[in-house]
């Protein structure tokens, strides 16, 4: 059995199991807030690596817009967080710069920042994650990979989100450096995909609105938004992140994700 | 200038054939406030030009960055180099690289000890930040054990110093025509080094040695011009230890050097920590800090140095750097202030001024800033980037 194979089988057996699961518990359930996140997770796992481009749309209160764009590699790592580098194209002052992350389930993420300029890599704390990336109103938090056990879940309800119906939960990060105190998350019933966040801040006052839109399907099992958006509520203005050119299988290794590849960038 | 024109050809000619050619073109000026010690001019201006070729296969990198720099009141500024011209080939079990290139060494901020494969171009700041193209052959092996690399050096680059007519500089010229080689091969000697990296957690440690002629000369009486100095390059050993902690938000930074071969056997160090608040008073605002001593067995005094960064977080990437350094022994400061932001997305500007002040007059120690004390001045830089 292939890889994929296995992991489309592997699939399928959790949506039997939670099916039933969810039959014999009934409407209400402490855990389900998390059975829903780990289902929605699913739709992460089993992709093995992937590679895109992104652009991202800086949007003031205007409507002015300024453009980034990224390159972003991923590598899927069994039984912890994925590992991933992000290079800097564009705007010009900053091209080949890089960032490294490896994700991790429960402690913090390892992050490495190359400076092609200077020729250095060099590590950074990674607590400092509740700050702006590349000036837009993402955090480098909404960049990292959202682990099912960085947070603990509370099941709201059902709710209609676009044309679809949506289960609503809580979650709240358990990492005390977050930017957030909690987040309201609509995932689809279909097909289990985050549709949309609203992000409280520390003071708990609801500070951005994150929806998800464009999901295609990759190799049958991968879903990826092409279309990600925040709006911030505090000073109006909003970042959008397109995803072009997405590409499973590229056959990467641990060696394309090391320390010593960040300094091939440039 | 026959040689940039060579280049500027070369370059033009080449581009189409090579991928995409990008670039920077830069022009900077520093008013100084003062007429300089040695009646040297008040404004200086300059430019340079760095086009970049980058082409990349699937497993072969070839890069080409050469520098031209003009200077109006310093002819030992301007500068022709090659900061990159290499070939890099990514095996399975190992990675080679021919060529000519810039490589980095060191964890610290406000001083590099660890950092020697790179000549420093001192004429271009004071600060040591700048290096010029080393050529070598290097193989990295990247393992379970971390990550080790070996080079061969091939040649050396003299050290630039500001000139006659340049300003930051010592009150004596350095004669950079007439260097003298502790190796009998000079400027042709093949040196070695190696350098092993790994982490543990937040813990991060590279261990590394150099062998062959030192970076940093020590100064004689020119052979040929009266009144001058003239750098006297030996062959030193140098062992040093990287190391970095991170606890947080806090990183402990350390990095130690010991080198034999320039006279006895000493040791310099520098560490310190930085520190990051994020999203200070409730705003986008990021603000770091850096806190460095530096120690060097060669002199009796040991400057602490305090830098702050203010990030905005803003379109234009807007930063305000600020460095303080203070020498307790002669109760000197500096102080430095820079801010950088971008224009569009074609261009970057940055200001930044420096001013020197000696607190207390009457202390007879050896003075480390008196050299520079009418050097207080406003600099202006304006970076271009051309191509797509």
């Amino acid at each position: 059995m292939s890889r994929l194979h296995f992991f489309l089988y592997k699939r399928s057996i959790f949506l039997f199991f939670y099916v039933v699961l969810f039959a014999l518990s009934g409407e209400i359930s402490a855990n389900k807030g998390l059975e829903i996140a780990e289902l929605s997770d699913k739709n992460n796992e089993g992709y093995i690596d992937s590679s895109s481009s992104m652009v991202m749309q800086l949007i003031n209160k205007k409507g002015d817009i300024v453009e980034r764009k990224l390159s972003f590699k991923r590598l899927e790592v069994p039984e912890d967080g994925d590992k991933s580098i992000a290079i800097f194209e564009s705007p010009r002052d900053v091209k080949g710069v890089a960032i490294l992350s490896y994700a991790h389930k429960v402690d913090s993420d390892d992050q490495w920042l190359y400076l092609p300029a200077l020729k250095r890599v060099k590590r950074i704390a990674s607590k400092n994650k509740s700050g702006p990336f590349l000036g837009s109103e993402f955090s480098f938090e909404d960049f990292s990979f959202q682990e099912v056990e960085k947070y603990e879940y509370k099941f709201i309800g059902e709710e209609a989100c676009l044309n679809l119906t949506c289960y609503l939960i809580e979650r709240r990060p358990l990492d005390p450096y977050s930017g957030y105190t909690k987040q309201l998350v609509w995932i689809d019933k279909d097909n289990y995909l985050v549709q949309k966040i609203h992000h409280y801040d520390r003071k708990s006052f609801h500070l951005k609105t994150q929806t998800f839109e464009e999901y295609k399907l990759y190799e049958g099992f991968f879903w990826q938004p092409h279309k990600v958006m925040m709006m911030n509520h505090q000073n109006g203005k909003s970042s959008v992140l397109k995803f072009q050119d997405v590409k499973l299988n590229n056959g990467f290794t641990d060696k394309d994700f090391s320390q010593n590849s960040l300094r091939r960038s440039r | 200038m026959s040689q940039i024109k060579t280049l500027l050809v070369f370059i033009i000619f080449s581009a189409p054939l090579m991928g995409e050619v990008i670039g920077e073109f830069s022009f900077d000026n520093r008013y100084f406030f003062n007429e300089g010690a040695q009646g040297q001019k008040q404004n200086h201006s300059s430019f340079s030009i760095s086009p970049e070729i980058f082409f990349e296969e699937d497993k072969r990198i070839f890069h080409f960055k050469p520098k031209l720099r003009k200077d109006n009141e310093d002819p030992e500024r301007n500068l022709v180099d090659v900061q990159e011209l290499y070939l890099l080939e990514i095996l399975e079990d190992r990675e080679i690289k021919y060529g000519i290139s810039k490589e980095f060494w060191g964890v610290t901020e406000t001083s590099h000890r660890v950092d020697i494969i790179n000549q420093t171009d001192s004429s271009e700041s004071f600060d040591g930040e700048d290096k010029l193209g080393q050529p070598m052959v290097k193989i990295s092996f990247e393992r379970d054990w971390g990550l080790l690399d070996i080079y061969a050096l091939i040649g050396f680059r003299e050290r630039t110093f500001v000139g006659q007519n340049g300003r930051l500089r010592l009150p004596i010229v350095t004669d950079t025509d007439n260097p003298s080689y502790a190796s009998s091969a000079k400027t042709a000697r093949i040196d070695f080094a190696m350098r092993w990296a790994n982490y543990f957690d937040n813990f991060e440690i590279a261990v590394s040695h150099f062998s062959g002629t030192s970076r940093e000369p020590r100064f004689l009486p020119s052979p040929k011009k009266l009144n001058q100095i003239a750098p006297h390059y030996e062959v030193i050993d140098q062992s040093s230890i990287e190391m970095q902690y991170f606890l947080g938000s806090l990183a402990l930074k350390g990095e130690i050097i010991s080198r034999s071969g320039q006279g006895d056997r000493f040791s310099a160090a520098t560490y310190g920590f930085e520190y990051t608040q994020v999203g200070i008073l409730d705003s986008r605002l990021d603000l770091g800090w850096v806190v460095e001593a530096n120690h060097d067995d060669r002199l009796k005094s040991s400057p602490a140095v305090l830098g702050t960064r203010l990030i905005m977080n803003d379109i234009s990437d807007t930063q305000i750097l600020s460095g303080f350094i203070y020498d307790e022994r002669s109760e000197e400061i500096g102080f430095l202030l820079e801010a950088t932001r971008r224009l569009g997305d074609c261009c970057l500007v940055s200001v930044e001024g420096m001013y020197f002040d000696d607190i207390n007059e009457d202390n007879n120690e050896k003075k480390l800033f008196s050299p520079f004390k009418e050097d207080d001045f406003l600099r202006m830089e304006f970076i271009y980037y051309f191509g797509d």
